[in-house]
């Protein structure tokens, strides 16, 4: 799944906690195994390969219900977030320091169309040959509920799941009180230069800075607006909590496709706890509580989770 | 995007996130997205039988125009409807019976007046969905001047947990009456039934990258009136037992962005008939919207143990009925799919020829073989 995870469990019973989390992380690498466009086996890849076939892949209704999903982000950010843009990557190689050229992103950009991704009952079909589906985008959110959920359903009351920056929290803290998440600054210890107080809540996080190719005082992110095959300039960095950590995900990812300022204003209106941070390295705060004297290094030393 | 709309984004946001199984306790599979509704309209023409094959009767066999309407809606949460009517308008005229020239050549004898029909099908589906598959219940009633037809159908799939295969069943029933219009030529009865039962089994696999395989089994048994009441010298037994397994291929080959599909079905009955099918087609995908399928299709059975151009009236079963004899069929058409937005406008157009040369297994050829134009245009819009 990329990056650390970590269960916590706040239960008396040893015994409980230990088959509960061994299904929590069971459910995990289900999805993993189902959903991952890296493996040979998964049904993400066998959607993949059967591009153009001519034949629709049958699919279940987890499925469906994630590619629903794709379908909402997609419409609710005009198109921006298409869970078919993972090709242009192809082009892009953000270790090093080279620009793809254009006449390869040409070549790539008629693969991209969440609109003509065809989807029956139970079933779907990539239409053209070398088209791809990447649910990367938000699985990740996805499996961190679907953990929760399975920690639940072992009667677990107090749990926090935490893959790789992606959380959700099943109720608070076994005292009672919310469970503290920091953002933390690795430069600076076990710091934290923002943070809030989750309980029966998700939290998910989308930056673009992490991997991007500098060149002559440009900055070139790795999130790409699939209509031109080039990097959004919009926000650089934003976490977002919501009941659902699909949810808070699926906020953050649109966010970071729109432009900043409608972006900010955007994410402002839905009302949900955020903390952005535009290319300017202004860090914007709501319903989340952020040190004053450390905003100023958050920029430089924040580790953000993509 | 306005931010006056982000209220309804969030509502929009998890809403849809809630619908996955991970916020349920029921696995309940999504319905379907979208209804589709089209009309086709097809034309089926049977050459004129020539003048060295008949001895009389009318030469003009039979015309018959189609019209069938179509729609495919989801009704509720898990639950889809799907409804098919279909027109059929038939004239022209049929075997009556095979007799003999002069030189003692068999030659058919058409019914002498034309016949006309009209048969009225209507069939409605609802399908269930659930966490790894569907199940959906058929009815399905067809009504002719002298035919009438009831039948229930049930199906149901299952899809393994990587969804590389599908596994499908069904089952079926069927309940017929016939009760032969009188007219100038004699029938066999006034009124009968006939009662069918069938069950299938099928298993679809993607076994590679751009390769699927599917094989199925079925059964049905018929029992009842199995004569065909309008020929003079046909009395079949009142019951059959048929078996038939059938496996499909397909395989795209990306640089010619086109699949090729081979489907294969073997049939074996009671009554001594049993057939090789072999289909052959090419998908050829052109741009986007545009889709080309020329295909071929090979066919070959052996007649019927009772099976004679020269009846012989007193034996138990006997029959002239070209249907039983042993031939030879191929036949080869072309489709047409292209998209228009929403609408899809489909053409198909095939041509069947028989030869008992043509087939696999020895036997008398019966005069009577028949080869036919088929041509269907239709249009289907889908919406949300």
């Amino acid at each position: 799944m990329g990056g650390s995870c970590s269960l916590r469990i706040d239960s008396e019973d040893d015994a409980d906690v230990e088959k509960a989390a061994v299904a929590a992380e069971a459910e995990v690498r289900r999805l993993e195994r189902k959903f991952s466009r890296f493996l040979p086996d998964s049904l993400v890849t066998a959607i993949n390969n059967a591009a153009g076939l001519g034949r629709f892949i049958p699919i279940d209704s987890e499925t469906e219900g994630l590619l629903n999903f794709a379908d909402t982000l997609w419409q609710q950010s005009g198109g921006l977030f298409d869970p078919t843009s993972g090709v242009l990557r192809q082009a892009w190689d953000f270790r090093s320091d080279k620009l793809p050229r254009q006449d390869s992103l040409d070549r790539l950009l008629p693969l991209v169309g969440w609109e003509r991704v065809q989807r029956g009952p139970g079933s779907v079909y990539l239409p053209q040959t070398g088209m791809e589906l990447d649910l990367g985008g938000y699985v990740k959110e996805y499996a961190a509920d679907a953990a929760a959920s399975v920690l639940r359903s072992h009667g677990m009351t107090n749990a926090l799941v935490d893959l790789a920056g992606d959380m959700q929290a099943v109720s608070s803290q076994g005292n009672g009180e919310a469970w503290r998440i920091g953002i933390r600054s690795p430069g600076n210890g076990d710091q934290a230069v923002g943070g809030l107080d989750l309980t029966e809540a998700g939290l998910a996080s989308s930056g673009n800075y992490e991997r991007c190719i500098n060149l002559n005082g440009k900055r070139y992110g790795h999130i790409l607006d699939p209509h031109t095959g080039w990097p959004v300039e919009g926000l650089a960095a934003v976490s977002v909590s919501a009941s659902q950590c699909l949810v808070a995900g699926g906020i953050a990812t649109i966010a970071m496709l729109l432009p900043a300022d409608k972006a900010l204003c955007w994410i402002t209106d839905l009302g949900v706890p955020f903390l952005a941070v535009d290319a300017d390295q202004r860090v914007v705060v709501q319903g989340m509580d952020t040190k004053a004297e450390l905003a100023e290094t958050f920029h430089e030393s924040l580790r953000w989770l993509s | 995007m306005l931010p006056g709309e982000s209220k309804s984004a969030l509502l929009a946001l998890t809403s849809g996130a809630l619908l996955l199984p991970a916020y349920q306790h029921a696995h309940a599979d999504a319905p379907p997205e979208f209804t589709n509704l089209g009309l086709v309209y097809g034309q089926y023409r049977e050459d004129d039988i020539t003048s060295d094959k008949s001895a009389g009767g009318d030469s003009k066999r039979m015309e018959v125009d189609i019209a069938h309407f179509f729609l495919f809606a989801p009704v509720a949460e898990d639950w889809s409807l799907a409804l098919d009517v279909t027109w059929e308008d038939m004239s022209g005229a049929s075997p009556w019976f095979v007799g003999q020239s002069a030189s003692g050549d068999p030659k058919v004898i058409m019914s002498a007046a034309s016949i006309r029909d009209t048969r009225t099908s209507v069939s409605v589906t609802t399908r269930y969905y659930y966490d790894r598959g569907n199940a959906g219940l058929n009815y399905t009633r067809s009504s002719e001047d002298d035919y009438e037809s009831d039948a229930i159908a049930f199906d149901a799939s299952f899809n393994s947990a990587d969804g590389m295969q599908t596994y499908s069943a069904a089952v079926s029933v069927s309940k017929d009456t016939l009760e032969p219009t009188q007219g100038p030529t004699p029938t066999s009865t006034l009124k009968d039934n006939k009662d069918t039962r069938s069950a299938w089994v099928g298993v679809t696999q993607i076994v590679s990258k751009r390769a699927i395989v599917r094989f199925g089994l079925s059964y049905t048994y018929s029992d009842g009136f199995l004569t065909d009441p309008y020929k003079a010298n046909d009395q079949r037994p009142d019951s059959r037992k048929e078996w038939a397994v059938d496996a499909g291929y397909r395989h795209f080959l990306t640089g010619l962005n086109g699949a090729v599909k081979v489907d294969y079905r073997f049939f074996d009955d009671d009554w001594g008939i049993n057939s090789h099918t072999i289909d052959i087609a090419w998908h050829q995908n052109l741009g986007q919207d545009l889709q080309l399928i020329p295909f071929l299709r090979y066919y070959t059975q052996a007649e019927a143990e009772f099976f004679s151009n020269q009846v012989d009236g007193t034996e138990r079963f006997f029959s002239d009925d070209y249907r039983l004899s042993a031939f030879g069929a191929i036949s080869m058409g072309l489709r047409v799919r292209a998209g228009i937005g929403d609408w899809s406008v489909n053409l198909s157009g095939e041509r069947y020829r028989t030869d008992e040369g043509w087939g696999v297994y020895g036997g008398e050829e019966s005069p009577a073989l028949v080869d036919s134009w088929r041509v269907s245009f239709g249009l289907d819009y889908t919406f949300k």
